[in-house]
């Protein structure tokens, strides 16, 4: 198994109306780029809402993370519906409520308060990155 | 007494993750929800028209809606077309930066200078679209203007509006053994109910008339829908009545 393989796609549904959006982008983001940049790639929303071929391989190929700023869950439905698996989804407003003093505000430009809560949802993202990883890269009997 | 929502102009950004002037996109249609024009503007996100309900794909035959894309993938304007209705204008970033002579955008997390130069010009852009659409009557089947017309002012400021908490209700119908949902349906027989408007041919016209605002009616079928609306706003305010 090569390290393309052991990716892990990460998936938010930076929803437009709500600041969750916004916070569901910015942990992906941070996983993506600062966290785990080696053992994740991001994929974009729109390009499996359009059914774009290569996105949609992505998903189908790797396990996925996805993000989701309301209970809609579009981020899952869209990687389940593009044929992926949803290895685990984090729901922000989840998070929110294990971190109360992390009250977001702001859709465009997150306050302190969005920005430490994606923090904490980048946080269990990795958590769960690497336990899929650890678990790919065991030995199989 | 409730409202049917007034004109307003839909943005779909496709907010693409991935590259720079999808960040753009997002920031400029929120600059224009926020701040260019509030009242008048209202926005979905686009994974909705397939996750969503039908309401929410009504979204682009209810609004006259601006697609914003970062890229030449036109994600936003493809998917709304495909899913909701065919976008009455399309805005993209990457011809925008072209057009105006301005560097590669870059950060999609963090724009530089380029890209919030980017964002600026987009929402410009937009907001003269915004401006162009209320200024002509739309006709939602058509996709196009029936005839142009003054542009609308902006001097009654209401906040950014998702359309994804409040999606377009509708109610399905039974036209001549056929179902059809019809987009906000549930909130034109409110209103005819709070403005005391007993069932009748006359108030059925009525309700025709409102329908076909909001939906594509086939010509020649308008006696079905007379029969079908009379029908049902009648059971409505039979509810209404039948309620303590």
């Amino acid at each position: 198994m090569n390290l393309v393989e052991r990716k892990v796609m990460v998936v938010p549904c930076s929803g437009i109306g709500k600041t969750y959006g916004t916070v569901s982008r910015e942990a992906a983001y941070e996983v993506t780029e600062d966290q785990r940049p080696q053992s994740t790639q991001l994929v974009a929303l729109s390009l499996l809402v359009l059914g774009d071929e290569d996105a949609r391989a992505a998903v189908r190929a790797h396990p996925a993370v996805t993000i989701d700023g309301c209970k809609l869950a579009c981020a899952a439905k869209m990687v389940q519906e593009s044929g992926g698996r949803v290895a685990q989804g984090i729901a922000v407003l989840d998070v929110y409520r294990r971190n109360r003093q992390l009250k977001p505000l702001g859709i465009a430009e997150l306050n302190e308060g969005g920005l430490q809560l994606a923090h904490a949802v980048a946080g269990e993202i990795t958590a769960v990155v690497d336990d899929v990883i650890s678990r790919e890269e065991a030995p199989h009997a | 007494m409730p409202e049917l929502p007034q004109r307003k102009v839909g943005l779909v950004a496709c907010s693409g993750e991935e590259l720079a002037e999808g960040t753009v996109t997002r920031l400029a249609a929120l600059r224009v929800l926020e701040q260019l024009r509030p009242s008048d503007t209202v926005t979905i996100c686009l994974p909705l028209f397939l996750a969503g309900g039908q309401g929410d794909r009504a979204f682009a035959r209810f609004y006259p809606t601006i697609a914003v894309d970062g890229c030449d993938k036109r994600c936003a304007a493809r998917a709304t077309e495909q899913y909701s209705g065919k976008p009455a204008a399309s805005v993209v970033v990457s011809d925008l930066v072209r057009e105006h002579g301005l560097a590669q955008p870059e950060g999609a997390r963090r724009l530089n200078a380029s890209g919030r130069q980017a964002v600026e010009v987009t929402a410009e852009r937009v907001a003269g679209l915004v401006d162009e659409l209320l200024g002509g009557q739309w006709n939602r089947r058509s996709g196009s203007f029936v005839e142009p017309g003054p542009a609308a002012s902006s001097d009654d400021p209401t906040p950014a509006a998702c359309a994804c908490a409040s999606a377009i209700p509708i109610q399905k119908v039974d036209v001549d053994g056929r179902t059809v949902a019809l987009a906000a349906l549930p909130l034109i027989f409110e209103q005819f109910d709070a403005a005391g408007k007993a069932p009748g041919a006359e108030v059925t016209q009525e309700l025709l008339a409102t329908v076909k605002i909001y939906n594509d009616v086939p010509a020649g079928t308008d006696e079905e829908y007379l029969v079908a609306l009379g029908r049902e706003y009648a059971a409505f305010c039979g509810q209404k009545q039948a309620r303590p």
